[in-house]
């Protein structure tokens, strides 16, 4: 039993009211005349135990009508003994987040929780309706016994899932069937991460059960990335660890499991970032992982990336650009990071004759009038305007992550017109025109790449920027990577024709969605039979922090008057089934109070007897 | 039957008709409205209507010898008559304080409802030529008024009436024994108290006068209060009389009350008949007809 408005209960204290009364009866102040007062006293002498058993009964019976008023007032809520429940609409939420596989006491959190959800389900009756509605928005109706097997099979996911949606969608679900009875039970693990929001149940029962114990320290992997995502074959993992301290990691790529081959190891630091770069022998869309040591929740151990490794593109370099560009592809092709051949071109505008291509402006003004018309022959939307002797700064877009070419000194340019709307991004900008962009197979500078026209070729970033245009503007579309959380709905690329897991079992493509699998890996898509890109599941950083919300905490996530928070599970169990059985009891209270002073007063007068207190007055 | 009531006194409602006049005015109109109601008989006549003959005996009174009969036949014979008025009573009153308390301005104390009850019982005794006497006590006696059957007898009985009271104590045997003093002859005693006494004392007094050849009747005159408690709430209750005081939920002692109320009535019944003595028990809103009555057949009891 519990009390809507508790605080009535302080009413019991009136309780004390009878009982002083009761004590205090021989200082009664009214005198009144009575010749026959003999004949009173002689009763009472004749009478005194039964009237001493008499008066302790009806202050008892004063007392209990105190007890019961004050009882009723604070609107107890409880379940009749033998009362069964009244037909339920009741929808359990069990939370199957990623947090709640965490190892407490031996097992994972999460087996509790399906133990009580599961003993809850097993208390419905035919007239009941029941619903498990899960932290990643599954909902399972029907048969308490196919309720209990959706249970049963229920595993935790990848992800946080969305709980208070779960709740609301719970709620919904109750309130549409129909039935007076109706009642949400929560199976959670409170974790504050997963109760931000404050869901409204205005009119529904709910119960919450978190089981008791504190959340152990955890250790995670919370960021996982291949940049670029095209390695030609160099690449970087960057990776960032949660923890209180250090801890071990792996990087592996090419295959899940022991299949993996490992590419690094090392200690990250707590709370560390992790940067390894590497040149696999691998070719094509790879899977990689970053993992740490076991420990209680080992979901948040290993995180997913994606990368593309390919052989380092080749080139061939347009001699009239000059020695800075010569210079730069010697050495990048000594490091292996370019190669010498027909792949592309780094050209003078003026000389473009095929894609993909670097393309420079021109050294000579002269020129401009033939290199627009070469990029006009190729279909490229950009025209050089007249030369602008100004001095200007370059600064990279936005989007740009390595930022080579910020601070680069422009004095002079070719400025870019675009042709229509191109579909191009602006990688740098002087002022406010473009001044590099790029597209499908072409990079654009619209100054000379010579010191007398900018002090970009000389600078730090003129080497690494090249080599990156190289093997990612010109080597083709390798495709792209989708980063999702489980349950994520995501908008499936043009032509992408199938998504398959590490198994090649195939991920389900409806109405151009692709709706990303709860466990955590690396999907790829496929445009016919070739791999064109990876959609990567990890779970949500967060979810990583197991930190609780206190009880006072969790129970305002919920605004509604009817909200039971506990810690014990078959308890849960039972008032989640008789949630609905959980019913007012200030009625039969009141009826109770009624009754008690019925007697009271019966008692009181005797058999049938009649008093008449303005007699004593007027006698007085 | 409504009708024939509503022109009966004895029969009215004795604090309304208590309000109506002058306790010599109301008893008039109870005693005629009471000897309405009685039936004729021969036993509950009073007149002196011929009744036997018989054979003169020496020393009878010559001037009831029936000279018809003697000169027709020679014999003597002597007329017999109903007896006439010779009977002689006295009437007891108890004036103590209790006498004086009512439980509710609307019903009549019990010292009025019975010096009403007083006067008309006089006043129908005098009627049949009784000598009616009359004795007021309360801690001490404080009328005494021989028998006689004047009907001067009843206006000093109406004196006395209004004379002071309200004793803190009731002394009822020594009325009693008073009482035997007034009478020689056997008579009747007729006591009109609350009783808020010893039982022991007073049926020792009765006992007495029953000895001597005295009819004696008891009215014990209760407030209808009185007689089941019908007050309410809690209070000290105090006896103005004897001062005593007893605490009380009205609601908690009531049934005890009453039956010792009733355990009370029943031992006064038990005492005073094992003396032979008569025993009524009116309450205050009980019409004068009714103990009016009872006295009556007492009276009618007697030679």
């Amino acid at each position: 039993m519990s009390f809507l408005e508790p605080l009535y209960l302080l009413l019991a204290g009136a309780a004390a009211v009878p009982l002083l009364l009761h004590l205090l009866r021989r200082r009664i102040s009214l005198r009144v005349e009575f010749p026959a007062a003999r004949y009173i006293l002689r009763a009472e002498r004749e009478n005194s135990r039964k009237l001493k058993l008499r008066n302790f009964l009806l202050m008892f019976l004063r007392i209990l009508a105190v007890l019961f008023i004050a009882l009723a007032a604070a609107r107890p809520v409880g379940r009749l003994i033998g009362s069964g429940h009244a037909p339920t609409a009741i929808a359990i939420v069990l939370d199957n987040s990623l947090s709640t596989s965490t190892i407490i006491d031996g097992a994972p959190l999460f087996r509790r929780l399906r133990a009580a959800a599961l003993a809850a389900a097993r208390h419905a009756t035919p007239s009941d309706r029941i619903w498990l509605v899960t932290a990643d928005g599954r909902v399972v109706g029907g048969s308490s016994s196919s309720v209990a097997d959706a249970i049963q099979r229920l595993e935790p996911i990848a992800g946080a899932g969305d709980l208070p949606r779960a709740v609301t969608r719970a709620i919904g679900l109750v309130r549409a069937a129909g039935l007076t009875g109706r009642h949400v039970a929560v199976a959670t693990d409170g974790q504050a991460t997963s109760w931000r929001r404050t869901t409204s149940t205005p009119d529904v029962g709910v119960s919450v059960f978190v089981p008791a114990g504190n959340p152990p320290a955890n250790h995670a992997v919370i960021v996982a990335d291949a940049r670029p995502t095209r390695w030609t074959p160099r690449g970087s993992v960057v990776a960032r660890t949660l923890g209180a301290d250090s801890a071990t990691y792996r990087i592996a790529i090419g295959g899940s499991g022991s299949a993996a081959r490992t590419l690094a190891r090392g200690t990250a630091v707590a709370d560390g970032e992790i940067l390894v770069r590497a040149a696999p022998a691998e070719r094509g869309w790879v899977a990689g992982s970053v993992e740490l040591e076991p420990d209680e929740l080992r979901g948040d151990d290993v995180r997913y990336f994606a990368a593309w490794i390919g052989a380092a593109p080749s080139v061939t370099v347009d001699p009239s650009l000059g020695t800075f560009v010569r210079t730069a592809t010697d050495a990048l092709v000594q490091s292996d990071r370019l190669r010498l051949g027909p792949d592309a071109a780094i050209v003078s505008a003026d000389a473009l004759t095929r894609l993909p291509a670097l393309i420079v402006a021109p050294s000579d003004p002269v020129r401009i009038g033939a290199a627009n018309r070469a990029l006009e022959r190729l279909g490229i939307p950009w025209r050089f305007g007249a030369a602008r002797h100004e001095t200007g700064t370059a600064r990279e877009s936005a989007s740009g992550s390595l930022k080579l070419v910020d601070g680069a000194t422009v004095s002079m340019r070719f400025p870019l017109t675009a042709q229509g709307e191109p579909t191009a991004d602006t990688l740098a900008r002087v002022g406010a025109e473009p001044w590099i962009v790029a597209g499908d197979r072409y990079v654009i500078i619209a100054s000379p790449l010579d010191p007398s026209a900018t002090d970009f070729p000389v600078r730090a970033g003129f080497l690494p920027w090249l080599a990156e245009a190289a093997s990612q503007r010109l080597a083709g579309d390798a495709g792209i990577v989708l980063s999702a959380t489980p349950g994520t709905r995501l908008r499936a690329p043009a032509g992408i024709q199938g998504v398959d897991d590490a198994t090649g079992q195939p991920v389900p493509i409806t109405n151009g969605e692709i709706v990303a699998p709860d466990r955590a890996g690396v999907y790829f898509m496929r445009r016919g039979s070739n791999k064109s890109g990876a959609v990567v599941v990890n779970g949500e950083p967060e979810e990583s922090s197991l930190a609780r919300l206190s009880p006072a905490a969790l129970r305002a996530r919920f605004d509604g008057r009817d909200v039971i928070l506990t810690t014990d599970g078959e308890r849960w169990a039972s008032d989640a089934y008789t949630g609905s059985a959980r019913r007012p009891l200030s009625t039969p209270i009141l009826i109770l109070a009624a009754l008690v002073l019925l007697a009271e007063a019966l008692i009181a007068r005797g058999s049938g007897e009649r008093s008449n207190r303005g007699t004593v007055k007027a006698a007085a | 039957m409504e009708s024939s009531r509503a022109v009966r006194a004895d029969l009215f409602d004795p604090a309304s008709l208590a309000s109506l006049g002058h306790v010599e005015i109301v008893a008039r109109w109870v005693v005629d409205g009471f000897l309405n109601g009685l039936h004729r008989s021969p036993k509950k006549g009073f007149s002196v209507e011929f009744a036997e003959y018989r054979a003169y005996q020496p020393g009878d009174d010559l001037r009831f010898i029936d000279w018809k009969i003697a000169a027709r036949s020679k014999k003597w014979v002597v007329k017999q008559f109903e007896e006439e008025t010779n009977l002689r009573a006295t009437i007891i009153l108890d004036v103590s304080r209790s006498m004086a308390w009512s439980s509710a301005p609307a019903v009549l104390s019990k010292q009025r409802y019975a010096e009403q009850l007083v006067a008309a019982l006089s006043l129908l005794l005098i009627r049949q030529r009784d000598a009616v006497g009359f004795i007021r006590y309360d801690d001490k006696l404080r009328t005494i008024i021989p028998p006689k059957a004047r009907t001067k007898q009843w206006r000093r009985i109406l004196h006395a009436l209004e004379e002071d009271g309200a004793g803190l104590a009731s002394i009822a045997p020594e009325a009693l024994m008073q009482a035997a003093r007034l009478i020689r002859r056997p008579g009747m005693v007729v006591l009109i108290s609350d009783l808020l006494v010893e039982p022991a004392a007073v049926a020792e007094a009765v006992k007495m006068l029953r000895a001597v050849g005295h009819d004696v009747t008891v009215l014990h005159i209760m407030d209808p209060a009185e007689r089941d408690l019908s007050l309410g709430g809690e209070a000290v209750f105090a006896d103005p009389e004897s001062g005593l005081e007893v605490t009380a939920t009205v609601a908690d002692v009531r049934a005890a009350y009453r039956t010792t109320v009733e355990e009370a009535i029943a031992e006064w019944r038990s005492t005073l008949q094992s003396t032979g003595a008569g025993y009524e028990v009116f309450t205050t809103d009980e019409p004068f007809g009714v103990p009016l009555r009872k006295a009556f057949a007492a009276r009618q009891r007697l030679p």
